[in-house]
């Protein structure tokens, strides 16, 4: 199960989380806790440079791109590899609808095309769509070229 | 470059406004009625939603009200055509998730989508559908979904599979129908749907096994797409493999080479994925772990943080069951521990731990002790318990470990970190008694300066404990004493009590102790005046130098000796009266806890929380259980107690497993028993054992439980007595007798499985710090050396802990860990054997590449007529019964082994008969004039017998053979003879054991017909050594002599016969000055 995407802005503030499975009185702890690990570790990372953690048998990935840094998590078969799959979906996408490593303002600006992308690859903690172009056209409910 | 600068000012004025600043829930309610506007503006609509998703990303929350309302507007957006709008409104819809009676707003418009032409609009409809109904709905749309899932556009059948996994969870048995349609879409040609399709057909028939391995088996050898789909099949093939071994499958691993082909994939998501399957198979030979350890050391050095992390994770894993495996990655795992990401440093430098050998020791910390300083407290703790872990494995290098956790003590940190710190060091100081001086001392450093009064009072009181047993204990005080001037109550009054205790035992510090003790009775705390006034005045108040009373000691400073929680059960029912509490009044049963409790207690305390033997602490518990039953009470100290042996299956109606508690005379067995059935009550439980295959065993006592109710073990003893000091061996039959009180107390009985008491039971398992220098003390001259074959083996490793397992003895310095591929292998294990004596043993394996192994066994003991030393000897062979040593025995070995790939099933090998026979008990010696030396023993002692040999071979033949079976040495020459001789004449000499010379003169004739005739006659210095010839012969006779109880003198002559095949007749005769004189008796044998 995937179980949280995260996506903060560089002093820590959330613009999107998104929980799958995770119980709403822990949500705040994961965020917190992801929040805070990002502080420690994301300082001087280039984009899109991937840090990793586990806590138990959970793993975390994560990066920054442009001025946000995104935290994906996830347990069982989401292990590290699997997570790094993901968020390189989620980075990819972001930077396709932005044109480039955003900055929060562009990231706001897009944010509507964001969630949607967002939504197009994890779906209730499961990834769904992989190929950046695809999402691009089915956010716009327009049908994949490649069938 | 100016324009760069401009941007660069843009991108400042941009970041200061966000399109969402000051954005309030209220507003954005009231915007959301532009959804009502007959003229729907899509632009605006689409904004309008992106902050109701902004707000409810942020975790606002709507009221059940304002998401209704903001739910029916939006359910007007349906009929815009704009696309773009449209998915808005499909995630809107998903995040509101509203309750189930306002989805029927919306079920037929999604119902139209599910059947529109445009694909992207059927996919969509479905994971709204999924998202926003029950099941209910499900059996109305079941038809569009199974055509969705063999869409040909691969969106429309993720989203269809996707929705089956969450579906799946709340109608199974809606979605199992589906099960064509998916295994259709596994075949598809779209990666991703194979991918989701994969793993909902898994889903659908996990509990069927034989359908996974078919799914497995076909996927195998077929393409799969996608590296997703690739791993998730790795996954389902490592789970087939795990439940084929489990089921008892042999030979060749299945699908192994599947894996191996695995890692040489293209997606590095799929070679680690196989590689991970690799390391976890269970029983994995060196040789299949070996490629999958290659392409783990090739990720250590990636550039992706993500690859380093899985690699050092999962070698991690292996270094703790094949440490030996990793060694090969210990270059590269050394450069991680300078890695950027913590993670990956803590990691790798745990694994170096596990996997360094002795001489890297020193190296290894000078890295860490750099890398510290840069971690957090939670990768501390880790590096702490390894570091402990490796100093247990090291005895030798305790100075450096203890060093470097000493520094890092003295360093900042959290208290779990310093917990666990003083945890390691205490552990080590119990292990290994050459740290305990070093060790304390720096316990008492850290108190010093110590900011946590759980850690200062726990480490008071183990001082207390330790402290005054070394050399010198003085050097403590002032530590102490410290705490008394600078501390808080609590440390106060604990480093009273510590002091007290040194007082108590160590006569020579009292007076010094007591002028301390007295200034703490002007203490502002009055507890800490309380236990000084108790102490002053029951350790021999006026200071001067007395033995104390042994008593008090165990008043003040033993154990309460009773279950804490009946104590206070009894305190609090205790009600003021005239009669005052007493201790004695509380009951000494421990009550065992139900499971469910257990399970909520499960964390181990350890170092500190643990009780002070440490590692002997199940011993504590049971001796202390043992010694609480009055008819045990009186067997004296426990030597051992085994591990528990299960008496039944896993999922039978009773669980029963015995601990076997070994004392000198004595041998109690303890069932643990458990009910299951909830329905039953079981009372008065007793195991009826038949001893009848352990005849030196006999039945003394058994305590019988009262009541096991449902869910609670409880304990039932039976105890035996037996020969005390010897190491005696049987077999146990049990039976579980109980009442069951549902049925009106009906008496049932539960057979239960047999249990051996083995030599190994008599076996301690006691570590040595340093092998080499307790082997040498021992000396060469109570070594004992033999060789054994054993056989073909699966692995020299295998092969080296079945014996060590065998032995049951104390591996020392990580020789129990053997290097992958090698040939030879050396093993030194310690113990002590009953009658306390100390034991080693060196084992020195060597593998032929037939894979039969050979065994040297070497072993030294304290005692010089050590049975310890036979009996380990013995053991070696598998498990021999012991047997008076005179006796003429045969002994079947029998090597017992547990197959580890076959998951612990138990299996024997048959090797060969041998026997020992008399001759092993006589020695040759010569003697230089055989004719003196035959006189001089004189005729009383002489025996004469005469046997046909029958016909042999040759005359020469026959004498070698009679001189071989006799095992004495052929005085003057006499051992050759002439050819053609028809008569011969052979002198023999020997010392037979009790140091009995013994003199033989064959003559020997042959016929014509070959056959041969022999004349016997031996003289000895003893009468006793008649019985020597005489076993070897076909017929002897023994005589006899003792005095009977009332000291009647007796005299017996025992004659045997031999008949042809080994029946043996005896004739005894008994006189004796008794009427009752004279008795005949034939024992066939």
């Amino acid at each position: 199960m995937l179980l949280a995407v995260l996506i903060a802005n560089s002093e820590g503030n959330i613009l999107v989380e998104r929980f799958n499975g995770v119980p709403g009185e822990e949500r705040l702890h994961w965020r917190s806790f992801l929040v805070k690990l990002g502080a420690d570790n994301l300082k001087g990372v280039k984009n899109e440079e991937l840090l990793v953690a586990c806590h138990k048998s959970v793993y975390i990935v994560y990066t920054v791109l442009g001025h946000v840094s995104i935290y994906l998590v996830g347990k069982d078969e989401y292990d590290e590899l699997a997570l790094s799959e993901a968020i390189f979906v989620v980075t990819s996408a972001i930077k396709d609808v932005c044109g480039k490593p955003p900055t929060e303002r562009l990231f706001l600006d897009k944010y509507g095309r964001i969630c949607l992308c967002l939504d197009e690859i994890v779906w209730k903690g499961l990834l769904e769509n992989t190929d950046k172009d695809r999402i691009k056209r089915l956010i716009r409910l327009k049908p994949p070229t490649d069938f | 470059m100016a324009q760069y600068v401009k941007k660069d000012d843009d991108r400042d004025e941009e970041a200061e406004y966000s399109p969402f600043a000051g954005i309030e829930k209220g507003a954005v309610l009231q915007e959301a009625r532009v959804f009502n506007d007959p003229q729907l503006d899509p632009r605006r609509c689409s904004q309008v939603i992106t902050k109701l998703l902004y707000l409810l990303n942020q975790g606002d929350t709507f009221t059940k009200n304002e998401a209704t309302e903001v739910f029916f507007a939006v359910t007007k957006l349906f009929q815009s055509r704009d696309f773009g709008l449209r998915r808005m409104v499909y995630l809107i819809i998903k995040e509101l998730s509203p309750s189930s009676d306002e989805v029927i707003i919306v079920t037929s418009s999604l119902m139209k989508d599910m059947n529109s032409k445009t694909d992207v609009y059927r996919a969509n409809a479905i994971r709204v559908l999924c998202r926003i109904t029950d099941g209910t709905l499900l059996t109305q749309i079941e038809r569009y979904l199974k055509q969705a899932i063999v869409d040909k556009n691969p969106v429309v059948a993720s989203a269809a599979l996707v929705s089956g996994i969450h579906w799946l969870k709340s109608n199974p048995e809606i979605v199992k129908r589906w099960s064509n349609e998916v295994q259709e879409a596994v075949q598809s040609r779209s990666a991703l749907v194979q991918f989701h399709a994969l793993g909902l057909l898994h889903q659908i028939r996990q509990n069927d096994r034989l359908a996974v391995s078919k799914l497995v088996s076909s996927l195998t050898k077929g393409t799969v797409r996608s590296p997703l789909a690739q791993c998730l099949l790795i996954r389902y093939t490592s789970q087939v493999i795990r439940e084929s071994s489990m089921n008892g499958q042999t030979g060749d691993r299945p699908f192994y080479d599947y894996l191996e082909g695995c890692l040489r994939h293209k997606a590095e998501m799929v070679i680690f994925e196989a590689a991970r399957a690799i390391t976890e198979l269970s029983g994995v030979t060196s040789r299949e772990l070996t490629p999958a350890i290659t392409v783990l050391q090739l990720f250590l050095s990636s550039s992706k943080p993500v690859l380093r992390f899985a690699a050092v994770r999962t070698l991690n894993k292996v270094a703790m069951t094949h440490p030996m495996a990793v060694t090969s990655c210990n270059i590269d795992m050394e450069s991680l521990i300078s890695d950027q990401n913590r993670s990956i440093a803590t990691l790798a430098i745990t694994t170096l731990l596990k996997t360094g050998n002795e001489a890297g020791v020193d190296r290894l910390m000078k890295q860490i002790t750099n890398f510290m300083s840069d971690i957090a407290d939670e990768f501390k703790i880790v590096v702490v318990d390894a570091i402990r872990s490796l100093c247990l494995k090291f005895p030798l290098k305790f100075r450096t470990l203890m060093n470097f956790l000493s520094n890092i003590l003295r360093e900042e940190g959290g208290f779990e970190y310093k917990k666990a710190i003083v945890d390691s060091i205490v552990t080590i100081i119990r292990d290994i008694p050459d740290a305990k001086e070093s060790g304390l001392l720096h316990l008492c450093e850290f108190i010093e300066d110590c900011e946590f009064t759980y850690l200062s009072t726990q480490i008071l009181h183990f001082l207390g404990i330790e402290g005054p047993k070394t050399s010198d204990p003085s050097k403590f005080i002032r530590y102490i004493y410290n705490r008394v001037i600078l501390e808080n109550a609590t440390v106060r009054a604990s480093a009273v009590s510590t002091l007290a205790k040194f007082g108590a035992m160590v006569d020579s510090l009292k007076p010094r102790i007591f002028v301390l003790l007295r200034r703490c009775l002007y203490d502002n705390d009055d507890e800490v005046r309380d236990r000084a006034t108790l102490y002053l005045n029951t350790i021999g108040g006026d200071g001067s130098v007395v033995e104390t009373d042994k008593d008090v000691k165990e008043f003040l400073f033993g154990s309460l000796d009773l279950p804490l929680a009946n104590l206070e059960t009894s305190l609090k029912n205790y009600e003021p009266s005239e009669e005052p509490f007493s201790v004695k009044s509380v009951s000494r049963e421990v009550k065992s806890q139900p499971f469910s409790e257990k399970k909520a207690a499960a964390k181990k305390p350890t170092g500190l929380g643990a009780p002070p033997a440490g590692p002997t602490s199940t011993v504590d518990t049971y001796e202390k259980l043992l010694s609480a039953i009055p008819e045990f009470s009186t067997f004296g100290q426990l030597f051992k107690s085994s591990a528990p042996v299960e008496l039944t299956e896993a999922e039978t109606e009773y669980a029963v497993n015995v601990v076997k508690h070994i004392f000198d005379e004595h041998v109690v067995f303890q069932y643990n028993c458990t009910n299951t059935i909830p329905e039953q009550l079981l009372e008065d439980v007793t195991i009826v054992v038949d001893a009848s295959e352990a005849e030196e065993f006999e039945e003394l006592a058994t305590k019988p439980l009262k009541s096991l109710p449902y869910d609670t073990p409880g304990q039932t003893f039976v105890a035996f007595e037996k020969p005390a000091g010897v190491p005696a061996v049987g077999k146990f039959a049990n039976v579980l007798r109980f009442n069951v009180k549902e049925d009106y107390g009906v008496e049932d009985e539960y057979q239960l499985e047999e249990f051996e008491v083995v030599p190994s039971d008599y076996m301690l398992k006691v570590g040595v710090s340093n092998f080499r220098n307790a082997w040498e003390s021992l000396g060469p001259d109570f070594e004992r050396v033999d060789e054994y074959g054993l056989g073909p083996r699966e692995s020299l490793k295998e092969a080296v802990s079945a014996v060590i397992g065998l032995l049951g003895m104390q591996p020392c310095e990580g020789t129990e860990v053997v290097a992958a591929n090698s040939r030879s292998h050396t093993c030194l294990l310690s113990g002590v054997y009953i009658g306390n004596v100390k034991v080693l043993v060196r084992l020195s394996f060597g593998v032929e590449s037939s894979k039969e192994v050979a065994m040297k066994l070497s072993v030294r003991s304290e005692d010089e007529a050590d049975d310890a030393t036979a009996a380990v000897e013995s053991e070696g062979d598998g498990r021999l019964k012991s047997q008076a040593p005179l006796a003429f025995f045969k002994l079947k070995t029998l090597l017992t082994w547990s197959c580890q790939a076959d998951y612990g099933v138990e299996d024997e090998y048959q090797l060969e008969e041998f026997e020992v026979v008399p001759s092993d008990y006589m020695l040759k010696v010569g003697v230089s004039n055989f004719r003196n030396a035959w006189e001089s023993l004189g005729p009383d002692f002489e025996r004469v017998d005469e046997y046909g040999l029958g016909p042999r071979e040759s005359l020469k033949e026959a004498v070698s053979a009679v001189i071989g079976l006799l095992g004495m040495q052929p005085c003057e020459g006499t051992e050759v003879v002439a050819a053609n001789s028809r008569s011969h004449t052979c002198l023999l000499s020997g010392v037979y054991i009790g140091n009995v010379k013994v003199l033989v003169r064959l003559s020997f004739g042959v016929e014509s017909s070959k056959e041969v005739a022999m004349k016997l006659s031996v003289r000895s210095e003893d009468e006793a050594g008649t019985e020597v010839v005489a076993v070897n012969s076909r017929s002897h006779t023994c005589l006899l002599s003792g005095v009977y109880i009332g000291n009647v003198k007796v005299l017996v002559r025992l004659s045997f016969g031999v008949e042809i095949f080994k029946e043996v007749a005896m004739k005894l005769s008994v006189r004796s000055e008794d009427e009752a004189d004279t008795h005949h008796h034939y024992y066939p044998k």
